[in-house]
């Protein structure tokens, strides 16, 4: 590439890229602006551009109006028992899949794969009739157990990746010195996978924290609404300034953006490892 | 739609490859046990959670069951799939669950490929601008649905204050038969691409230095170097990923719900929001069930066919 050649190439880069960059903030900016506008300036004289900030102490007065916090709190609590409950079966999963040979090996690894094909709108319909039976609708308890089911394949697809990635060598020389293979895996597989079993907890705690579907069909009590019911809910009604509803998106978006930051990079060599043959 | 993560390739392959090939393989195998007793409680849940309802959900395909009396339903042999296979509404939604699936799939491929190609290389704000691009990925779907709802508004939403600026529009995003898709896919295409990006920039860092310095000793430009030798290698990686944005697709539910929930005029009625709408408006379980095992035949077969294409592919770039 001749200096000559790059100069105009290069233009287009930086416009192609600032146009990408501006399309993937937007909404999220739009989210922040519209919080911090007033009613009368979203339906009649026209929302600003810029966002007014010197409305932002507002924000935890409107929040506490449509009490976000117990919204927020039920979804931490999905989200914490998915993350648990996944990462504890899902780290034996992984170990198993990477470590051992056994009968049917194969089989666990595309039923595990096979899990993402399933639509969970074709589940609830089943996991519904279930629910009853064991007196689980209604319960958050229960939407722990029907999102871990999609929320911990995943995760042992993390875990598996990061233990291949781990010279068997290390646990070798371990068992050689008498280690027994449980020891191995909590005593030196564990520590070594620590930043993807992070990525995985992420990944799992945001699949909880965001879940939807199977909120909003088995929950019927509002006070037990995770944030995500609670969003839609607003949306068909007006009775809730568009500006709360924004803000109220605007928190429960925040710890999401914030954690997969932290996480991106093992998050990502999790996702492409084995996808990406190179 | 939950996390947008998977490692296929591996996951089916197996094992890795360095296994047969340990010394201490042969004493592995007398800790199958253990090897069982690890892989028990995941594989267990599944089958409780996933398996069973699965089958209960064939079963019930095969019934007349609705919600107001789950225990029911008779039997009614193939009632609903006949149904649903002479049925325009069961085809108009297999035709916008392909729409919807094939423009996603290629959009986001697009320009997830197109923007990790363009931060691939070292600038001032590299990580900056890449952690923006990854907003729309880890933003929770259900907000997302809501602010490109506002976004969309007719009368006071920002894409119509933009295309009124060059005297366009007004325009029903969300509620003219024309767009609805188009707002979709729009919104969807935000939602997904970032995940593209992340994968092919991966697969992008494996691109030996050698091969663009090959190319730039031979006077090669940007855009030929990138057609003759990134794409090529990029390929087998755009595969996995086509399959699995498909299959993601065509089981996605919340942002078409909360978006046009079907609409206009069932223009977005794909397979799974159909089956939500049997199930829980119309109250014919037993019929949503059906649509449900139709869809999964639709991705099982992109799955057998992305394999089919997969083999062919792989033994031609082992013949090159």
């Amino acid at each position: 590439m001749s200096t000559i050649r790059r100069k105009p190439g290069q233009i287009v880069v930086w416009v192609l890229l600032a146009l990408v960059t501006l399309f993937a903030a937007f909404p999220i900016y739009w989210m922040f602006n519209t919080a911090l506008s007033l009613t009368s300036e979203l339906y009649a004289t026209g929302q600003d551009l810029w966002p007014h900030l010197e409305r932002l102490p507002r924000i935890p007065g409107s929040l506490a109006a449509v009490n976000a916090l117990g919204l927020l709190r039920n979804s931490a609590f999905i989200a914490t028992g998915t993350t648990i409950l996944s990462l504890v079966m899902a780290t034996g999963a992984a170990y198993a899949l990477s470590r051992f040979k056994f009968h049917g090996k194969g089989f666990a690894g595309f039923f595990l794969f096979a899990t993402q094909m399933l639509p969970q709108a074709l589940l609830v319909v089943p996991l519904f009739a279930l629910f009853v039976t064991l007196g689980l609708i209604n319960n958050l308890s229960g939407l722990v157990l029907a999102q871990t089911a999609f929320s911990m394949p995943v995760a042992t697809f993390i875990m598996k990746t990061a233990i291949d990635k781990i010279p068997y060598e290390i646990e070798e020389s371990a068992r050689v010195d008498g280690c027994p293979q449980l020891g191995q895996l909590s005593l030196i597989v564990v520590p070594l996978i620590l930043p993807s079993m992070a990525a995985a907890a992420v990944v799992t705690f945001f699949d909880g924290w965001n879940e939807f579907l199977f909120a909003n069909t088995f929950i019927s009590s509002a006070e037990k609404w995770p944030a995500s019911v609670g969003l839609a809910q607003f949306m068909g009604q007006y009775a809730t300034p568009l500006s709360t509803v924004m803000a109220t998106a605007l928190v429960f978006t925040l710890p999401a953006l914030i954690f997969f930051l932290i996480v991106q990079r093992r998050i990502i060599s999790g996702i492409t490892a084995g996808a990406v043959k190179g | 739609m939950g996390t947008d993560t998977t490692r296929v390739a591996e996951s089916i392959s197996g094992e890795p490859r360095d296994e047969q090939a340990s010394p201490a393989a042969h004493r592995r195998r007398r800790r199958l046990s253990l090897g069982y007793l690890l892989i028990a409680p995941a594989m267990l849940y599944l089958v409780v959670f996933m398996l069973i309802p699965l089958y209960r959900g064939v079963q019930l395909s095969f019934t007349d069951t609705r919600l107001v009396s789950p225990a029911a339903g008779s039997y009614v042999g193939f009632d609903n799939y006949q149904f649903l296979l002479g049925s325009a509404r069961f085809w108009n939604s297999m035709t916008a669950t392909i729409i919807y699936t094939g423009a996603v799939v290629v959009f986001s491929i697009i320009l997830g490929t197109l923007t990790a190609v363009l931060i691939n290389r070292p600038f001032r704000l590299r990580g900056g601008v890449r952690a923006i691009l990854l907003f729309p990925y880890a933003t929770p779907t259900v907000a997302a649905a809501l602010v490109f709802v506002w976004i969309y508004n007719r009368s006071s939403g920002v894409m119509n204050e933009t295309i009124g600026l060059a005297g366009l529009g007004p325009v029903g995003w969300l509620g003219d038969p024309r767009y609805g898709m188009f707002s979709v896919v729009f919104a969807t295409v935000w939602k997904v691409f970032p995940f593209v990006m992340l994968v092919m920039l991966a697969a992008l860092q494996s691109v030996p230095d050698e091969l663009y310095e090959a190319a730039r000793v031979d006077g090669a430009d940007g855009l030929s170097t990138f057609r003759g030798i990134v794409l090529p290698h990029l390929m087998p990686t755009i595969r996995v990923v086509a399959l699995l944005m498909t299959i993601w697709s065509i089981r996605r539910f919340e942002i078409i719900y909360l978006l046009t929930g079907g609409g206009p005029v069932e223009r977005t009625n794909t397979l799974v929001i159909n089956i939500y709408q049997q199930a829980f408006q119309q109250q014919r379980l037993g019929m949503a069930a059906a649509i449900g095992m139709l869809g999964v035949v639709l991705s099982l077969a992109v799955t057998v066919g992305f394999f089919v294409v997969e083999r062919r592919a792989a033994a031609q770039e082992a013949q090159a």
